[in-house]
């Protein structure tokens, strides 16, 4: 039943309800998850390259390392940000409750961040078979490190839009895209043309796979759930996230894979990194749009 | 022993006594509560009714805020309650995000989440939580559930087939019971709510923390 036609029937007006909080998570959570995004997703490209074209990303292991390594912190950054008591961030690693995804997440995080310090201080010494060695598993603790957040809304059992598995599948495209975007701006004149129209694929593979998930739930969310119907107004006509979403989408999503096309078909790697960078930029809203909505939903 | 709370939404007349009395029990800040009362107007008029809900946590069997809790900050007591320990939150929010029924808020003072905890302070003083001694029509009743003879048990028992609690479908297993509740009442989406409209002010959300 549509969202209107509830409250036809019910003809019920809430005259009085006190001051609700308003937004709980900002913009903040939008910049770890974006973060936290490109930080995994260049590991996972990293660990396709060397195994495809080995000789093309002899020159890439301190780059990535140290995007990964900036952007994981960054993430860990704005995470810091976001608590209202940040001093009080060693609670987590003295007081863990391990049911919490965010306790679990912490730690993973922390010692993902140790990793990527390894390979940063071991790509500068030139030490490429250790190096090897310690991403190999650098590259599966990023596997979990990129989920937990998934995980964490999961958790939200307030907010019905955020549900596993979709969100722990959009988690692990979202580093794709974003790591194989990443990864076609950070390979500039290192990486062979082969070696970026492989990122390509995977770009516009996993955008194609993103936007088909986002358009079912768009689509078919409203049919299984009240609360999903209701959040899902949110970014229908003339909501007021509507636009942001389908800009989102288009930025993400649409326009990366028709580029992705083109430059094949061209073979111009102008109009790839053009996709790269609408890629970046429009994941941010996309994740924007996907965090605020469920809290519009008056929860009484 | 499992405590637990019910409310007689045909005896509530809406004075929001008991919201006071919390407020001042507990010195909860400006602009936040944690027990309120919802007005919601049906029909059409003449033929209208105004009802009132007082809502507040709901002290899970399941609670999704003790288990998203990072650092143990939300924990259930011996009794059932669900107690928080300012000391302890971060004030992560991820239990403001986790409840479905908007009961936990970020105090404004202490910047850490903050709710209803069944005064738990005075349950250990064997003294009833103060809404309940506020409320003029014993419109609130708590008690053991654990206890066949408890007030709250026996209530259950003579009103069985007209007990409701707030959204099941979340499988939270609420401590929260309503007696002569219905969709409009307890169900947030079945009213309209317009925007920047109420009885008394024109507010209808408030920023919390430092980031708005």
């Amino acid at each position: 039943m549509a969202a209107h036609e509830i409250l036809a029937a019910t003809n019920a007006v809430v005259t009085l309800d006190v001051a609700l909080p308003g937004t709980v998570w900002p913009w903040f959570v939008t910049m770890n998850m974006w973060a936290k995004s490109i930080g995994t997703g260049v590991i996972f490209m990293l660990f396709i390259l060397m195994r495809m074209y080995p000789e093309s990303v002899k020159n890439l292991r301190l780059p990535t390392a140290i995007t990964a390594f900036v952007f994981i912190n960054i993430f860990l950054l704005f995470t810091l940000a976001d608590l209202h008591q940040p001093f009080r961030m060693w609670h987590i690693f003295f007081y863990p409750h391990f049911t919490s995804s965010i306790t679990v997440g912490a730690i993973m995080a922390s010692v993902f961040l140790g990793l990527l310090t390894l390979l940063v201080f071991l790509a500068w010494k030139k030490q490429d078979e250790t190096y090897d060695k310690v991403f190999l598993w650098t590259t599966i603790l990023a596997i979990p490190v990129t989920l937990y957040t998934a995980a964490l809304m999961a958790q939200c059992t307030a907010r019905e839009l955020w549900q596993m598995p979709t969100e722990s599948a959009q988690m692990i495209l979202a580093a794709t895209v974003s790591g194989a975007a990443f990864m076609i701006l950070l390979g500039g004149s290192k990486l062979t043309y082969e070696a970026k129209q492989t990122l390509g694929v995977v770009l516009g593979l996993s955008a194609l796979m993103a936007f088909i998930i986002y358009m079912s739930e768009y689509v078919f969310g409203p049919m299984k759930a009240e609360e999903v119907a209701f959040t899902l107004e949110y970014i229908k006509g003339d909501g007021p996230y509507t636009v942001m979403f389908w800009l989102g989408q288009w930025m993400t999503y649409i326009l990366p894979m028709v580029l992705i096309v083109l430059s094949r078909s061209s073979k111009s790697e102008a109009i790839l990194k053009l996709a790269a960078i609408l890629a970046l930029v429009g994941l941010f809203m996309v994740k924007h749009v996907w965090l605020m909505i469920p809290q519009l939903l008056p929860m009484s | 022993m499992q405590l637990g709370f019910l409310v007689d939404l045909h005896l509530c007349m809406g004075c929001k006594g008991c919201e006071i009395a919390c407020k001042v029990e507990n010195e909860v800040p400006l602009s936040t509560w944690r027990l309120r009362v919802k007005y919601v107007d049906v029909g059409t008029f003449p033929e209208t009714k105004r009802t009132f809900t007082p809502l507040r946590c709901n002290h899970c069997e399941n609670a999704p805020c003790e288990r998203i809790c990072p650092v143990s900050a939300l924990h259930y007591l011996d009794n059932g309650i669900v107690n928080i320990d300012k000391e302890r939150c971060i004030g992560c929010a991820g239990c403001v995000m986790a409840c479905p029924y908007g009961a936990i808020y970020i105090d404004p003072q202490t910047q850490t989440a903050d709710k209803c905890t069944y005064c738990a302070h005075r349950i250990a003083s064997s003294m009833m939580p103060a809404c309940v001694v506020a409320c003029p029509v014993q419109a609130n009743i708590f008690g053991d559930l654990d206890d066949a003879t408890s007030n709250i048990s026996k209530y259950i028992q003579t009103n069985q087939g007209n007990i409701q609690v707030r959204k099941p479908e979340k499988g939270t297993n609420p401590h929260h019971y309503y007696v002569n509740g219905g969709n409009v009442t307890l169900n947030p989406l079945a009213s309209e709510r317009v925007d920047g409209h109420s009885l008394f002010n024109k507010i209808t959300t408030l920023p919390v923390g430092g980031h708005h």
